[in-house]
């Protein structure tokens, strides 16, 4: 049982950081710098509960906070830039994260051992969620309590005038420009939001694997996190979870029992998918 | 109303808006021909804002708003539509309008949250009467891609409308139509007029040009070649000459 | 002073090969207005696959490698081209991104099935060359690097203005629909325009290779980010300032990996790439366009 509650905590993790992906989608920016928020709010919520011993979750409202700050401070310059560029400047941003926390040394002694991220050592021990007794079907019940408030929350934007206003921004920026909407108010605070939920998701993730390093951000992750979206397309939120389920449950857990050849077939099936559908699985209505 | 100072844009070495002055009363309907690239939509995407002018002022109730961004312009009371037609497609009909409703008294009435995060119900009311005045209510959830051609530009129109401007740009908004569409366009254009509206229209289209507008300005390689009434430019001799066929003629 | 000198000039030469692969992603983008994330990895992927000539005649001389090389990255674009564009219309830029994505990760892979994950060994040629002056070199082998790569970019060049084909790829860049309209068959141009860069990144890939001494698959992602830093700094679309841009990296690394060490240098590459987006978002020549 414990690997069906742990592999739904991944995929809990994983549709945070695609949702994140996806309201900036909304907006027409591919933005590939969500590993970078996701990383932020993990060593934030780490830190937070090891070194300074808080309870888990004002440290996820730490997350949510700094992912939103960082994605706000990206989103103004990088927003300058459209279309493909963006993907560029996200790509190094995301990157320059990581680097950032590759290099990044913050260590206390507690109880008798060295505790804190020690650059490419990564960051061990955070262990929140073992020190207070919870069982691993909680530490999922708890990852989903999440989830699904940030679905609510990008459902409920989808209805709203907000959401709208994303995807007419989306559309077509010149027509949205004049027709009296601020672009830059409206995808900056698109990346904003994105940025508080993987922040969450990137706290929450530090916590139920215990270990963090630098190399669980890279480019892979960043285009995991564009690749729900895209695949489960942006109808509706729920194409991500779709999207998620799909990817880490069917390839990545489902194939397992391909061993290596699975890791070949992932590469050729999103390929395939998207010569079969360009618009994702649930793809937009075309006229 | 509008007033249009020495107004130039220049593209490299092209003058596309060369020193135009210009005046648009309150209440007018005022016309804007001339040949294909003359260098009419590049005054209107100056008006709005989507190109900065090279040099001149646009003044607008007084105020000089060229600095201002385009956002902005349409809070003042500046609405638009395009030549191209710019929907947005994948938003139903209704969407297109409802996310239009940027103007300053839309802002004043509704508080923050009621504004962006609240659903339609405050809204329905007043965008049925546009989809109405639009002949679109009955497809009031379509998508606006999958509208025919002549829905899409009463579509933009009414969503122009919606922002609640004082002055309308209208850029040739009968290309492409025929001749009973041109007629119920011309009796949108007056009934808008009647609601208290500026209209500035640039057309090609001389049956519509013609029948509606009190003042026409005649524009030829981005500057003004003559104004007047709808009479006084059909006798125009400059006018004959700049659409009969350049020097020659 | 030498010292910068000497890292200066060494990542100069070096330079040259992320000038090759800045190429490669510019000339996709001023042709089809995409970005070919596959690109680096096919051009890795072309520098193995010169390897096998050493499995059929181990004496093969390295030139021979680098030949094949060349020849695999031309095979190997042409193959990325089909796979991730050719079925896929262009109304769906997403779905070209994510398909590249996708055939990076497929040649990631493939390349650490074949070998084990273990790096291999590459063979270099006038590696033991050592050109001299006072106390300052300058490595044979980094010479051949830069002398090759700069043939390499001539003969592009010379591709792109004297012949016909060069003429359809600009002309296609700048006004699809009306090179069309001139009985340009779009197709054709697009499938040659990654023949040709994937020739160059094979060459670029087989390059790198000799320089390191090894490769890795570890070296795709890096060098996808650099190539692509490259190109934005060039202006998206431009060559010139690919190959500018793509020295500049390569001086501007090595001498932050003398003052800073190497972890933290490509966090320096980084910030230059955000500096040139704030303040000159359109790249060193402003090619037109390069904004969007």
């Amino acid at each position: 049982m414990d690997f069906y509650f742990g592999l739904a905590q991944l995929i809990g993790v994983h549709t945070l950081l695609g949702l994140s992906a996806y309201i900036v989608l909304l907006t027409g920016q591919v933005s590939l710098a969500q590993a970078g928020f996701f990383a932020v709010g993990a060593y934030a919520a780490g830190m937070l509960t090891v070194l300074a011993g808080w309870h888990l979750v004002p440290a996820l409202g730490v997350s949510a906070l700094s992912g939103a700050a960082v994605a706000c401070a990206v989103g103004f310059p990088a927003l300058r830039v459209k279309g493909l560029m963006l993907v560029i400047a996200t790509l190094a941003f995301g990157e320059g994260v990581r680097l950032f926390f590759f290099n990044f040394d913050y260590q206390i002694a507690k109880g008798g051992i060295q505790v804190g991220p020690l650059g490419g050592e990564g960051f061990r021990q955070i262990r929140f969620f073992p020190e207070n007794g919870w069982e691993t079907g909680e530490v999922m019940l708890f990852i989903w309590v999440f989830v699904a408030a940030a679905m609510a929350l990008l459902w409920w934007f989808d209805r709203s005038r907000y959401g709208t206003v994303l995807r007419a921004v989306g559309e077509d920026e010149i027509a949205a420009q004049s027709m009296g909407i601020n672009l830059t108010a409206v995808k900056v605070s698109a990346m904003t939001v994105g940025g508080a939920i993987a922040g969450i998701g990137g706290g929450l993730y530090a916590h139920y694997t215990t270990h963090i390093e630098h190399a669980s951000f890279s480019i892979l992750l960043a285009t995991f996190a564009i690749a729900y979206p895209i695949v489960g397309g942006l109808r509706s939120v729920f194409g991500t979870l779709l999207a998620v389920i799909f990817v880490q449950g069917f390839l990545v857990e489902g194939l397992r029992f391909l061993g290596d050849w699975r890791n070949l077939l992932f590469g050729a099936l999103i390929v395939l998918a998207m010569n079969l559908r360009p618009s994702g699985i649930l793809g937009r209505r075309r006229a | 109303m509008l007033e249009l100072r020495t107004l130039s844009r220049h593209f490299g070495g092209v003058r596309a808006v060369d020193g135009l002055d210009l005046t648009v009363q309150e209440g007018q309907i005022f016309g804007l021909i001339g040949p294909n690239g003359s260098g009419k939509s590049t005054t209107v995407n100056v008006i709005t804002g989507l190109f900065p002018p090279t040099s001149g002022a646009i003044v607008f109730r007084g105020q000089d708003i060229a600095g201002l961004p385009t956002h902005l312009r349409l809070r003042e009371g500046i609405a638009r539509t395009f030549q191209n037609i710019r929907l947005f497609g994948q938003l139903s009909v209704w969407q297109n309008l409802w996310v239009a409703q940027n103007s300053a008294q839309d802002l004043a009435r509704q508080g923050f949250f009621a504004r962006w995060l609240g659903g339609q119900r405050g809204v329905r009311e007043e965008i049925g009467r546009l989809l109405e005045f639009s002949g679109l209510a009955h497809k009031r959830d379509e998508l606006a891609a999958n509208l025919a051609f002549g829905e899409q530009r009463r579509l933009e129109l009414a969503r122009a409308m919606a922002a609640k401007p004082k002055l309308l740009l209208l850029d040739e908004p009968a290309a492409g139509m025929n001749s009973e569409e041109i007629g119920q366009l011309r009796s949108r254009i007056l009934k808008l007029r009647e609601s208290g509206v500026t209209i500035l229209l640039v057309e090609h289209v001389m049956e519509l040009v013609m029948g509606v507008t009190d003042r026409i300005a005649v524009l030829n390689f981005g500057q003004k070649i003559a104004e007047g009434t709808p009479g006084e430019i059909q006798a125009h001799p400059a006018v004959r000459k700049a659409y009969l066929g350049g020097e020659a003629a | 002073m030498l010292d910068f000198f000497q890292t200066l000039s060494d990542g100069v030469l070096f330079g040259a090969t992320y000038a090759l692969i800045g190429i490669g992603f510019t000339l996709v983008f001023g042709v089809m207005h995409k970005i070919n994330m596959a690109y680096a990895a096919a051009s890795v992927g072309g520098a193995y696959a010169g390897l096998l000539v050493l499995k059929v005649m181990a004496t093969a001389p390295p030139a021979l490698v680098f030949f094949c090389a060349f020849l695999a990255g031309g095979l190997l674009g042409w193959m990325v081209y089909v796979a991730c564009f050719h079925f896929i219309p262009l109304s769906s830029p997403l779905a070209t991104l994510m398909s590249t994505v996708g055939m990076l990760l497929l040649i990631d892979e493939v390349i650490v099935h074949v070998t084990d994950g273990m790096p291999q060994g590459y063979p270099a040629m006038f590696d033991d060359v050592m050109l001299r002056a006072g106390e300052f070199s300058m490595r044979g082998d980094l010479l051949l690097v830069f002398g090759v790569s700069v043939l390499a970019m001539i003969g592009l060049l010379l591709l792109l203005y004297r012949t016909r084909l060069g003429l359809a790829t600009r002309a296609v860049s700048q006004q699809p629909v009306a090179a069309q309209l001139c009985g340009i068959r779009l197709v054709r141009v697009n499938a040659l325009t990654f023949i040709v860069t994937g020739l160059l990144g094979g060459l670029a890939g087989a390059l790198i290779g000799a320089s390191v001494g090894t490769l890795s698959p570890l070296l795709t992602v890096p060098l996808t980010v650099k190539g692509l830093i490259v190109t934005v700094i060039g202006g998206l679309g431009s060559v010139p300032g690919a190959i500018v841009a793509g020295l500049l990296v390569g001086g501007f690394e090595n001498v932050l990996q003398l003052y800073r060490g190497v972890t933290e240098r490509d966090l320096y590459v980084m910030l230059l790439l955000f500096v040139f987006l704030v303040f000159r978002p359109g790249g060193i020549f402003a090619a037109r366009g390069g904004r969007d």
